[in-house]
């Protein structure tokens, strides 16, 4: 029998069909991969006769099959659309299986819980730069999605009475934060988002998702400001598929990768941003990056503030504890933001350690051994994984690390991505719509709170579903697209497939990295932005320079690497310009100059005789920056905060107030 | 090199023979190779184990599993084996910080 199976396997290849699996499939339900030359699918010559394209024609498409980009593909098959998945990686492959945290919501079962306290936790923590009608949506249906997500088997961790465990965790509280700490953080023992990842995946093969798995979307298809579909490259064979549809949802995640050292996948590279930036669309608050002060050099990966709380220290290259100078009090127990600060100050003046003095010593070596290992289990391991030191005779090089980005593709509360004018206000730009980390609701404002991220994902994937179903009914005929859609994109693909310059991909990858690095990241002054805003400039103009060595078709890593390095060059120029323009420290954005948050009234005095001051001159307000491809040449505009809830009654939206734990 | 000569007329001589013998054949492989009893024995083992394959010792896991995956302290079921991850504030396993 696994001879008979063997040899079926190795003649068959590609195409499978169920003759040659008797006993596996019973039923007539198609496979859930996609058979090149589907009856839906044709190809077309309209664009250009060198590189083969094959049309599509779905009801929804989605790009990107993390969390946000299932929930969002099943939900659609479940409501009857013919759905695409386009996704450059296999769907548990995707970042979001890394995500060990939990997910937060208020269920009350270890107290009394609510979820406007909820509510309340993720504004504050947002610092008032979040939109409070999508905050109000997301906290809401935060305990139906969790029990919808257990419901589809996902095994959230149990109390004794077998309701779903909750622990205390990131900043929540009661009582809008008068009534002491709140246990709102769900998890699967520590595995969370794996968890979720393939508990979402299992469920979407019970529906008729067509995934085109390893095809990397390389634009919009837009015509007359609507968005008619994606074009995509099959990495596997070379092909362009364009892939028509009504409703296109993008959930390609953050792009933690234009930061020389990041916990985020390789793959993270922000393509979603770009692809909404080439077609002309705004990003919105690229500026927040949330930072952890203390991340392994050279792999990403965080160590926990336990070893600074168990007695670790900070040392620079000439062994000097040096926290000490900059909080005398809190030393290394400082908050993350003081000791990234100080950290990359450090480094600035010249005290870094290493042989290009870019990174700091954690030194756990002072400790006893027995107390490392009883306190601090599995760090020995850890260490010596991905560090390669002996924590009890060696120090662990760190550095300040990029973990999330809070900025993405504007869109509002449902899931419909929106753009803004003075006069007109938020406009729904048709047929386009974003989730997850890609997306920018915005639920977490200028700093996102823990385990709230994979709320979101699963809560607005869900919405661009229900969206979609509300206004579109399954099988509407498409509106017709000109035959020559998306040639720039191909020729562009063509341009870097054969491109000579002097400069490699990886080389300007690592100038881009270094330069968001050393001038991008949490010290952020005036002069430092503006000096990197000017270096980027100069990186972005190399990109014409670019030399690529793979000329072939099939599987060309070398060609997809580049095209990740424009989608990441892309959301690069508009991070540092958005955050030289910004002049004020709010949430993950603190500037050395400019210490204060600058907000229409004074908050930290009383406001009965203030006067309110126009929007041109605070800064609680969205920044949505466009980028001109060719030039790399960034503009900035500004968006209003959403300060009113979804129902006045049933949850009061909360005024600013100063921000303090 | 013989047991590899085996595989291929053996495998010839499945085609035609179906089930019966290759039962019996693994079987034999199982027992000639020792190979290590698992929860459900392999039908056939993939590779034949060699003199220089190392025998690999199951590294000792820091974080120990709860009896009947229970926390005594906390009761919790199902919940992250070790010290409780949330306690410096950060969710932190093995020293590694994965949400804050």
């Amino acid at each position: 029998m696994a001879a008979v199976c063997t040899a079926s396997r190795v003649l068959a290849k590609k195409v499978l069909s169920a003759k040659a699996l008797p006993a596996i499939s019973q039923s007539s339900r198609k496979l859930h991969f996609s058979v090149y030359g589907q009856n839906n699918s044709k190809v077309s010559d309209g664009m250009s006769t060198q590189y083969p394209v094959v049309d599509h024609e779905f009801d929804a498409v989605v790009v990107g099959a993390g969390g946000a980009g299932l929930r969002a593909a099943f939900g659609l098959s479940e409501a009857g659309f013919n759905t695409a998945c386009v996704t450059k990686l296999f769907p548990t492959r995707s970042h979001t299986v890394a995500a060990q945290g939990g997910i937060n919501a208020a269920l009350g079962n270890m107290e009394g819980d609510d979820w406007r306290w909820h509510f309340y936790d993720t504004v504050k923590g947002s610092d008032w730069l979040g939109d409070q009608d999508a905050i109000h949506y997301m906290t809401e249906q935060a305990p139906h999605a969790v029990v919808e997500l257990e419901n589809f088997g996902m095994p959230f961790s149990r109390t004794e009475d077998g309701k779903i465990y909750q622990r205390a965790f990131g900043g929540q509280s009661l009582k809008f934060g008068k009534g002491g700490q709140a246990h709102r953080c769900c998890c699967v023992a520590d595995r969370t988002g794996h968890s979720l990842l393939h508990t979402l995946y299992g469920r979407s093969l019970r529906y008729d998702t067509s995934y085109f798995v390893e095809y990397f979307a390389l634009d919009l298809l837009m015509e007359d400001g609507e968005c008619k579909g994606v074009i995509a490259l099959c990495m596997e064979d070379g092909s362009i598929h364009r892939f028509r549809s009504k409703n296109t949802v993008i959930a390609t995640g953050g792009y933690g990768r234009t930061y020389f050292s990041c916990t985020s996948a390789h793959t993270s590279t922000g393509d979603g941003n770009a692809m909404v930036t080439r077609a002309g669309l705004p990003c919105q608050d690229l500026e927040f990056v949330q930072f952890h002060p203390t991340g392994i050099y050279g792999a990403g990966c965080l160590i926990t503030e336990g070893c600074r709380g168990e007695g670790g220290i900070l040392i620079n290259s000439e062994g000097e504890r040096f926290m000490e100078r900059y909080a005398p009090n809190a030393k290394d127990l400082a908050s993350r933001d003081v000791v990234s600060r100080s950290i990359t100050i450090e480094i600035r003046e010249g005290r870094g350690c290493g042989p290009e003095k870019d990174h700091a010593y954690l030194q756990l070596h002072h400790l006893p051994p027995q107390q490392l290992a009883t306190r601090l289990p599995g760090i020995s391991e850890t260490a010596m994984i991905f560090a390669g030191v002996d924590v009890t005779k060696e120090p662990i090089p760190v550095l300040p690390t990029v973990h999330y980005n809070m900025g993405g593709i504007p869109t509002n509360y449902r899931g419909q991505v929106i753009t803004h004018t003075p006069e007109e206000g938020d406009k729904v730009v048709p047929g386009l719509f974003a989730c997850g980390e890609a997306a920018c609701a915005s639920v977490h404002g200028a700093n996102r709170l823990g385990a709230n991220s994979l709320l979101d994902l699963v809560v607005f994937g869900r919405a661009c579903a229900h969206t979609i179903t509300d206004i579109c009914t399954p099988g509407e005929k498409l509106s017709p697209l000109k035959p020559n859609a998306g040639e720039e994109s191909v020729a562009n693909l063509d341009k870097l497939r054969f491109a000579d310059g002097n400069i490699r991909t990886s080389e300007i990858r690592v100038n881009m990295q270094k330069t968001m690095q050393n001038h991008a990241a949490v010290f952020r002054t005036g002069k430092v932005l503006k000096e990197g805003c000017d270096k980027m400039d100069a990186v972005y103009q190399t990109l014409d320079d670019i030399k690529t060595f793979d000329r072939g078709i099939v599987w060309n890593t070398d060609l997809v690497e580049t095209l990740e390095l424009q989608n990441l060059m892309l959301n690069a120029v508009q991070t540092i310009n958005s955050a030289e323009q910004r002049q004020e420290s709010r949430g993950a954005h603190s500037r050395e100059d400019f210490k204060d948050r600058m907000d229409e009234l004074d908050y930290a005095r009383p406001l009965a005789g203030q006067v309110k001051k126009p929007i041109e001159e605070h800064w609680r307000k969205h920044t949505l920056s466009t980028v001109d491809p060719k030039t790399g040449k960034v503009t900035l505009k500004y968006r209003p905060v959403i300060d009113h809830s979804l129902d006045a009654e049933d949850c009061a939206a909360i005024p600013p107030a100063i921000r303090s734990y | 090199m013989s047991l590899l000569s085996a595989c291929a007329s053996a495998s010839k001589r499945l085609v035609t023979q179906g089930l019966f013998v290759e039962s019996a054949f693994t079987g034999y492989l199982r027992t000639a190779s020792g190979a290590v009893k698992d929860k459900e024995p392999l039908r056939k083992a993939k590779t034949p184990q060699g003199r220089f394959d190392m025998n690999d010792e199951k590294t000792k896991d820091p974080l120990e599993k709860f009896p009947d995956d229970v926390n005594p302290a906390t009761k919790e079921q199902g919940g992250p084996r070790g010290p409780e991850p949330t306690r410096y504030g950060d969710w932190e396993r093995k020293g590694r910080c994965v949400d804050f």
